[in-house]
């Protein structure tokens, strides 16, 4: 019984590791239901192509290349959508390495919509100084980004003719995978200026990110992977979110068995010996 | 001041609709409050429900014009929509309100800002079944405020508490004040004495937030003291960074820390290190240190974001001692778990008070305490307010 | 000299703790002037601060190889790895250092295939550290423990299609966990960290702490 609580953690990770690839090999269907918070975001897209479609919509990459698998999903998922309702998107960085990782997946989902670059979408790149890039963001456009990663002047890209600031964008939505949603984009954007805000952020982040969904700074929130897979059942698009879904679960019910495993064996020690 | 008195001009008029009965609409022009200045608002009684209306904003530099169009909008939004600038009047559901910051020239789609100083004259649009009637100019003057408004409540909570805590430091230079004992911190005395006898160095890492951060002040503030007790013992103590203007304060902290205790000499530059500027990277280098070099303690001090558990999951494998503190919620749980004790939350933020025994400092945690008392009576008549439906606490501590 | 170590900086922080206050209720364009120079300054010190990190990095490293330390190898690597890295960003896929940056080339191609991928990979290792932690020492020693094992199940059926395929209450109930026990356990804390970020800045602003500038109070 001792040698079972002090179990090899290799052994753990064995289990883990097939938890993982099993499902990836052998396809099982399981249902995904979209959460409200995810819901929350696909009604505000859809809300704000019917009733402020002129103004562009603002998509920031907060995220690197450790948390792009489970990013990029939703990334691919947010970006379908705004494309495929004809939103304008302008796309900035606020992480570095983001800027290779993001572009590629816009300048394709562009392609894939037939969106023209610099009247349907730009991408102005990264700008190093997290809050203060969206406090700058909050009194110039132009004057935080003067010129896009090609090297174009903004005043030469007519999408962003009409945009002083933050707030001349009809949304503005957040990829996440450190403190930009919550210590930069909220107290230095949203909390100043008031524009509709949503973001997308990695599982482990989203409890942090609850009581700004409740006092309304945050209109809604795609946590990690799962998040992802459910606005990819949202928009109907089956991407690698809804095919990660079967492993997470398998690998979630893994955890949960030994968890139960472990304390099977700490009752069971325990009433023998009285201890454990 | 008021917004009542920041009104730089108030007109009330009355329009007359097609059907030629009078229709008197409450319109109001002054310099939008609370803001950077280029901008008017203009409110006005909220149009009959069910009718629907088109209004147009025209504005001119002269009472006489050229008037040109500043905005149009079938759905203006109502007061109440904005209690940062007009509070929660009952009767706020009842005006239409709209912004105005520019208006077009008349030169193509060329637009002109308004600007701070000049007087506008301001007229509104309704369009009836037979046209559009215009009514009277009215004027005002944008300009930058020097107060907002809708920060009284904060501006007050932070001056109060702040006399609260700045009260309690004056207090504490004359009694003791009573410390609740912390468990992580009188373990790293132990922890470091352990590190000693076994002749093994001490690895302090303090998260990945800058240095303009609260978490990596206070992380700093107790390397200070760890260092202080190195230098003390004897021990090796590294210091591995992320950032890079946190390793130049943690240099001097560290160096500054061995001169006090009069042991220059045993302070080494190089103890205290950039790792890497990548989480992962940085994840990776620490673990290699963890693994390769064995320290008898790890000290985790500050804000961790995933890379808490990979690192002190790894350093339970080495047998070390590890004292983790942070605020980051998230990752308490991972502490909790995989270290022997954790500070949890503010206990972090009263580290270095705790280890200094400096009565000033221990005053502020008094004074900290106190301020939690009265969120937490404040939190349950609110509440208890809020059940029976009446807002009035819960409008007065609302971030506008 | 103690101007400089002690003096100046009490200085900075009293004036700049104050300024940051102040602006934060003004809305007039002189405060958001002084707000957008504070901003652009500390990016300043930020991209001079890196070349500091860069030389401290480089220079550790290099002792080691020079003294032949343990594990020196990995510093080496620590030398190539730059030295390529940085001559692919010269080189920019033959475009200059001084294009825009190309999508494409050795660059892009070691940004992806490499950094990605091994960032990608210590990311993943949180699936397996964290089923040996809870593994460990999840255990229901005591009827709160119990609890919480009990919660940390159901959230975690819940947050994946099994647990809705299992039973509509499991997501419906994660989802109740999240916005109300999870919720209200975190704005306590929150409101701790709060008022301890108040009374720290307080401290900072009007010097009674210190030993973040080094040695004592």
């Amino acid at each position: 019984m001792d040698r079972l609580l002090n179990i090899d953690r290799r052994i753990i990770f064995i289990f883990v590791l097939l938890g993982v690839a099993i499902p990836l090999l052998i396809d099982i269907h399981l249902p995904i239901k979209p959460t409200p918070t995810v819901r929350a975001v696909y009604d505000e897209i859809e809300r704000v192509s019917i009733e402020d479609p002129d103004r562009p919509v603002l998509v920031s990459f907060s995220y690197g290349a450790s948390t792009m698998p489970e990013m990029e999903p939703m990334t691919r998922s947010i970006l379908h959508h705004l494309f495929s309702r004809g939103r304008k998107v302008v796309g900035i960085c606020l992480w570095p390495e983001a800027v290779g990782l993001a572009q590629p997946i816009m300048d394709e989902l562009a392609a894939e919509f037939g969106m023209k670059y610099g009247t349907d979408y730009a991408f102005l790149g990264y700008k190093p100084g997290a809050q203060a890039v969206v406090l700058n963001l909050g009194q110039s456009m132009a004057g935080t980004f003067p010129f896009d990663t090609a090297g174009t002047p903004v005043g030469d890209l007519p999408i962003l003719a009409k945009v002083q600031n933050l707030k001349d964008f009809s949304f503005v939505f957040d990829f996440a995978a450190g403190d930009s949603m919550e210590f930069w984009w909220i107290p230095y954007g949203q909390e100043k200026h008031r524009f509709p805000f949503a973001g997308g952020c990695t599982a482990v982040m989203a409890p942090d990110l609850y009581p700004f969904l409740q006092s309304r700074q945050l209109v809604g929130l795609l946590g990690g992977l799962a998040g992802a897979a459910e606005y990819e059942a949202l928009i109907g698009v089956s991407g690698s979110a809804t095919s990660g879904m079967e492993p997470q679960s398998v690998t979630h019910v893994i955890i949960i068995l030994f968890i139960l495993l472990g304390n099977t064996v700490y009752f069971t020690t325990r009433r023998r010996g009285g201890k454990a | 001041m008021s917004k009542i008195a920041s009104w730089i001009t108030v007109t009330v008029m009355a329009l007359h609709v097609a059907a030629g009965a009078a229709m008197p609409l409450a319109i109001e022009v002054y310099d939008t409050p609370n803001d950077a200045g280029g901008s008017l608002t203009l409110t006005w009684s909220r149009a009959v429900a069910g009718a629907s209306s088109w209004y147009s904003v025209y504005v001119a530099t002269a009472a006489d014009g050229p008037f040109r169009l500043a905005t149009t909008t079938a759905t203006p939004g109502l007061k109440s929509a904005e209690p940062g600038l007009f509070g929660y009047d009952d009767d706020n559901d009842g005006y239409h309100v709209l912004h105005i910051s520019d208006y077009a020239t008349g030169n193509g789609e060329e637009r002109e800002s308004l600007k701070d100083g000049t007087t506008y004259f301001v007229r509104l649009g309704v369009q009836t079944a037979a046209g559009e009637v215009v009514g009277a100019a009215l004027s005002a003057t944008p300009r930058g405020n020097l107060f907002n408004t809708s920060k009284w409540n904060n501006l007050i909570l932070g001056i109060g508490l702040s006399f609260v805590i700045l009260l309690y430091i004056s207090m504490a230079r004359r009694k003791d004040l009573f410390i609740r004992r912390i468990a992580g911190l009188e373990a790293l005395d132990e922890a470091l004495g352990r590190a000693t006898e076994m002749g093994k160095s001490v690895l302090f890492v303090h998260g990945l937030k800058g240095m303009d951060q609260i978490p990596t002040i206070a992380a700093v503030s107790i390397l200070g003291r760890v260092a202080q007790r190195t230098a003390r013992f004897d021990t090796d103590l590294r210091v591995a960074n992320v950032d890079p203007v946190v390793m130049s304060v943690s240099q001097e902290v560290v160096k500054e820390a061995y001169l006090q205790e009069g042991r220059p000499d045993a302070y080494r530059p190089d103890s205290v290190f950039m790792a890497a500027t990548e989480q992962f990277s940085y994840a990776a280098a620490v673990e290699g240190i963890m693994v390769r070099d064995r320290p008898a303690a790890h000290i985790l001090m500050g804000y961790f974001y995933a890379e808490s558990l990979l690192l002190t999951e790894t350093g339970s494998t080495t047998g070390a001692i590890q004292i983790a503190g942070t605020d980051s919620y998230t990752q308490l749980p991972f502490f909790v778990t995989t270290c022997d004790y954790t500070l949890m939350g503010e206990e972090l933020y009263a580290a270095s008070a705790y280890l200094s025994r400096e009565p000033k400092l221990l005053g502020s945690l008094k004074g900290q305490d106190v301020g939690k008392a009265l969120i937490i009576g404040l939190l349950v008549v609110g509440t208890v307010l809020a059940t029976f439906g009446v807002d009035t606490l819960t409008h007065l501590f609302a971030a506008l | 000299m103690l101007f400089l170590t002690r003096t100046l900086p009490f200085l900075f922080c009293f004036v700049f703790g104050m300024t940051g206050w102040v602006i934060y209720y003004v809305p007039h364009e002189w405060a958001q002037t002084v707000e957008r120079e504070i901003a652009l300054w500390l990016r300043l010190v930020y991209a001079f601060a890196y070349f500091l990190g860069l030389f401290s990095l480089l220079s550790l490293h290099w002792s080691k190889i020079r003294q032949r330390q343990a594990g020196w190898a990995y510093s080496l690597i620590v030398y190539i790895s730059f030295g390529v890295m940085t001559l692919f960003v010269v080189y920019n896929d033959g475009h200059g250092p001084f294009a825009a940056q190309a999508t494409t080339g050795p660059y892009q191609w070691m940004f992806t295939s490499v950094h990605v991928a091994s960032s990608a990979t210590m990311f993943s290792m949180l699936a397996f550290f964290i089923s040996s932690a809870a593994y460990r020492t999840f255990r229901a020693r005591t009827p709160e423990a119990a609890i919480l094992l009990v919660s940390a199940i159901i959230v975690m059926l819940g947050r994946v299609p099994i647990g809705a395929y299992i039973s509509d209450i499991i997501p419906d109930t994660m989802q109740w966990l999240m916005s109300v026990p999870n919720m209200a356990a975190k704005r306590g804390i929150l409101l701790g960290v709060s008022l301890g970020a108040i009374a720290t800045s307080l401290r900072i602003i009007f010097g009674i702490e210190r030993s973040y500038l080094g040695g004592g109070d």
